[in-house]
């Protein structure tokens, strides 16, 4: 008796536990756009901060770029920088250049814009040199001179060509003076830009929320809102967007997850244009990797392919230049050089016309977390393509990012893993950073005429001249292989029904730009 | 009674007086085990990233460079005046993190306690009461596997069924974006909040959310009270006093309510006092598992990016509480149980 009546108590909430639930169902989309509509984007990328001068990271930057606005930008689906806070902007001389400024601009505090904020926004982001910043990609800044109101004047310590596209990164983003510090990295509570949102409400490592900014001096974003919310998890993730919690899943959904997206009612999944890559770096002055034979035969055995189709569920396609798909002056240097498939016996040729001794034994090094949790995957792949292949015995080491990074950038790994996101949409950014005898990857590697046809595209504003220059860093750079290619990754989404807009804000600038994103009603 | 009173005051002195040293191990304790990790915490954060020179501006600036006896002492002035300082990572003063992300964690292990108590006593109570029956053999095998299985996988299978399969339930977090955003919230507690504002469709989303994260939680400790408790009820069916009740000539019905399901009951409140230091480690993995924004995650998050003085803060924290509570537990034991007091 006792029994029944509990019985009957959990069977009553159960039923009105399940009314609640069928409360929250939406209503079927209706085919015209919501005015007003709130999107709510999911992503398990964290953010590390939200000010110009404390971030370097994809996350950060990508929210950078929807609250605060630089003087030039790259307009979605282009390649070349235009104006943006700036009127127009030009070279005076391969040093100088020279940006008029829009008026009637104002802050997210309603504060005037004006060209002591420029002056300010450069100066602070040089001074404060924040470890987590981007200060290194203004280092061809000497100053920045405030010509009159509405007129500043860069002045730059060696003709670059790259400074236009530089100035399009969130690094270059425009603070207001009143507000920031001049030393201090600013509270991600108080955030300030010029841009189509301002920030409503951030909870650290939960959400952050945007708001349409009404006096915006352009025109204004096809939505009022954007939540972003943050996950720990992808799998989290995709039940979200499963269950409609989200609008928009992106990144970092598994090539698994997305495939399981797929065709699922309701739900879209969407891919772009991407400039993401993922490469094996060698160190040129460490056994074996200093002989160029055993450098190119590991160019000729890895299976691209594989890795593209096997672990990746073929959301990312085989890469043959550092310089990816999509970005001026790119081509397949490598599947010119060796081929697009493996080839075994020709790498086998390779190695005995230099007299080694096979197999040879390999060190190569990968992280685990920071690049996904298919890098190791992506790692055993490589490892037995090469080992399959007779002329390797591959050794895979693997350590956390933090530690990384540390030996690897010091010339501790004789081999290692490593992926690059655009700072700015320019083959320079690709070429210059990796194959530039004072490349950032401690590799060793040193070639004077890549160094010379880098100086020569830096101090080119001729985009001809640029792009031959392009295409001889990739011929050289394959014959030299201080690095390989593996992959380049298209942007992936998963939206639901009634989302507008995700498409066009795929390019290879990589910024997502919410403004774009609607809701059909 | 006036003896019964001063008696139970002694006790709560004596306990109160025997919680401080408690605390001072383990504060002692945390500290030096976030020493005893290589480096200090500025070094930890931003080692590598950073030139030398201004690595060891910022340690010295944050104090580092002292003698550890000095840090410590400063340390146990700093929790003492409520001052857990300011993260390395983020530079988020942790008393903040403690009140927003502690409101999460505290929602979801009462709301878990409340469950794992209502089903963990309720199946122990009919499995000990018809025994060797096959409700008995159920409740039993609804206690060990509950009991056994993984904080994770009870949640990845909620989630599974009454997420994706039946779409009952949301998975993640602990209301739905809009709601979070716009849900005025003083405490920090979304229902007590949702409450408080008169937002009754708000209350419905939070009270969504939390159901499979709560259940997943509360079942893992219900396991423990229900095998608990169908043995109290066992031998207290046993005990003289029921006998004498029966003999009395009591209906079987007030003898086992009445009697012996009561006295059973007691050591129930002994252990949910140990189980809350449970509940709290199995929040970790339950707010990972459903996106749950509480001190679990924060933790993780606050690991991944080696900032010690967020994670020491955030385990300081969480130790307080759990002296705090074994504390208020051994006080309501001894209200309930005078032979505590002895």
């Amino acid at each position: 008796m006792e029994a029944s009546r509990w019985l009957r108590v959990v069977a009553l909430a159960s039923v009105l536990v399940l009314g609640m639930a069928a409360c929250g169902e939406g209503e079927p989309a209706q085919p015209e756009a919501e005015q007003g509509a709130t999107i709510i984007h999911g992503t398990t990328d964290p953010w590390q901060s939200f000010d110009p001068a404390g971030s370097y990271d994809l996350p950060s930057w990508n929210i950078i770029q929807n609250v605060m606005e630089t003087l030039v930008t790259i307009e979605p689906g282009g390649d070349t920088p235009v104006p943006q806070l700036a009127e127009s902007c030009d070279y005076d001389d391969p040093q100088t250049y020279t940006c008029t400024l829009r008026q009637g601009v104002t802050f997210h505090d309603g504060s005037a814009f004006g060209a002591d904020d420029v002056k300010f926004s450069f100066d602070r982001n040089i001074g404060i040199e924040d470890p987590e910043g981007a200060s290194s990609l203004l280092a061809s800044l000497e100053e920045v001179e405030v010509v009159d109101d509405s007129t500043v004047t860069f002045h730059l310590g060696a003709a670059d060509s790259t400074w236009p596209f530089i100035l399009t990164t969130a690094a270059a983003a425009i603070v207001p003076s009143d507000t920031y510090s001049e030393t201090e990295v600013q509270s991600d509570q108080n955030v300030i830009g010029t841009g189509r949102y301002s920030v409503a409400e951030f909870r650290p490592g939960e959400q952050l929320v945007l708001e349409a900014y009404e006096d915006y001096w352009g025109d204004p974003p096809a939505n009022s809102r954007v939540i972003v919310q943050l996950f720990d998890q992808s799998s989290a993730l995709k039940l979200a967007v499963e269950q409609g919690e989200v609008d928009i899943a992106y990144r970092n959904l598994t090539a698994t997850e997305i495939e399981d997206l797929r065709g699922q009612e309701g739900l879209e999944v969407i891919e772009g244009n991407g400039t993401e890559i993922r490469y094996l770096v060698f160190n040129v002055e460490e056994e074996p990797f200093d002989e160029l034979a055993v450098r190119k035969a590991i160019a000729m055995t890895i299976d691209r392919q594989a890795i593209a189709e096997n672990v990746y569920n073929g959301t990312v396609e085989p890469l043959y230049s550092m310089n990816p798909v999509g970005l001026a002056g790119h081509i397949d240097a490598f599947a010119d050089e060796y081929g697009e498939t493996p080839d075994v016996e020709g790498a086998t040729q390779v190695l005995e016309d230099a007299g080694l001794d096979v197999p040879l034994d390999l060190e190569i090094w990968w992280t685990p977390s920071h690049y996904g949790d298919l890098s190791a995957d992506e790692y055993t792949e490589i490892q037995r393509s090469l080992e399959e292949s007779g002329l390797f015995n591959v050794t895979l080491e693997s350590t956390e990012w933090d530690a990384y990074t540390e030996a690897a950038f010091t010339g501790q790994y004789p081999a290692y893993q490593l992926g690059w996101f655009p700072d700015y949409p320019d083959a320079d950014n690709y070429l210059a950073s990796f194959y530039s005898s004072d490349t950032f990857l401690a590799n060793g590697y040193s070639n004077r005429e890549v160094d010379d046809l880098i100086a020569t595209e830096k101090a080119s504003t001729d985009q001809a001249e640029r792009v031959a220059a392009f295409e001889e860093i990739q011929r050289i750079a394959a014959e030299d292989v201080p690095i390989v290619p593996i992959w380049q990754g298209a942007q992936v989404a998963a939206v639901r029904e009634g989302i507008t807009g995700v498409e066009e804000t795929f390019d290879p600038s990589f910024v997502f730009r919410y403004w774009l994103v609607g809701k059909a009603a | 009674m006036a003896r019964q009173t001063t008696s139970l005051r002694k006790y709560a002195l004596t306990r109160l007086a025997l919680a401080l040293p408690i605390v001072l191990l383990l504060l002692t304790m945390v500290f030096l085990l976030m020493r005893v990790a290589p480096g200090d915490p500025i070094s930890a954060a931003l080692g590598g990233r950073l030139p030398a020179e201004e690595l060891e501006r910022r340690r010295e600036a944050a104090g580092y460079d002292r003698p550890l006896v000095v840090q410590y002492v400063e340390y146990l002035g700093d929790v003492a005046t409520g001052d857990f300082g300011t993260t390395v990572s983020d530079n988020r003063p942790v008393m903040n993190l403690i009140a927003q992300n502690g409101a999460a964690t505290l929602e979801l292990t009462l709301t878990a306690m409340v469950l794992a108590v209502l089903v963990g006593v309720g199946v122990g109570l009919v499995s000990g009461r018809f025994r060797d029956t096959p409700l008995d053999f159920g409740g039993r095998l609804f206690g060990i596997v509950i009991y056994a299985a993984p904080i994770f996988f009870l949640g990845f299978l909620g989630q599974l069924i009454f997420g994706k399969y039946l779409g009952w339930l949301p998975t993640s977090g602990r209301a739905s974006p809009v709601v979070s955003f716009e849900l005025d919230t003083p405490t920090n507690l979304f229902v007590l909040d949702a409450i408080i504002a008169g937002d009754w469709s708000a209350l419905g989303d939070i009270l969504r959310h939390l159901i499979l994260p709560a259940t997943t939680l509360g079942l893992v400790i219900g396991g423990v009270f229900t095998r608990l408790v169908r043995v109290n009820v066992l031998q207290t069916l046993q005990g003289d006093y029921v006998e004498a009740a029966r003999a009395r000539g009591l209906p079987e019905r007030n003898v086992v309510f009445r009697h012996a399901f009561k006295n059973a009951l007691v050591p129930v409140v002994t252990v949910m006092g140990l189980q809350f230091a449970l509940l709290l480690s199995g929040a970790v993995l339950t707010e990972q598992t459903f996106n749950w924004p509480g001190l679990g995650s924060e933790l993780i998050r606050y690991l991944d990016n080696r900032d010690y003085i967020a994670v020491q803060g955030i385990i300081t924290f969480v130790a307080l509480v759990v002296v705090a509570i074994s504390v208020l537990i051994d006080f309501v034991n001894a209200w309930v149980d005078p032979r505590v007091r002895y």
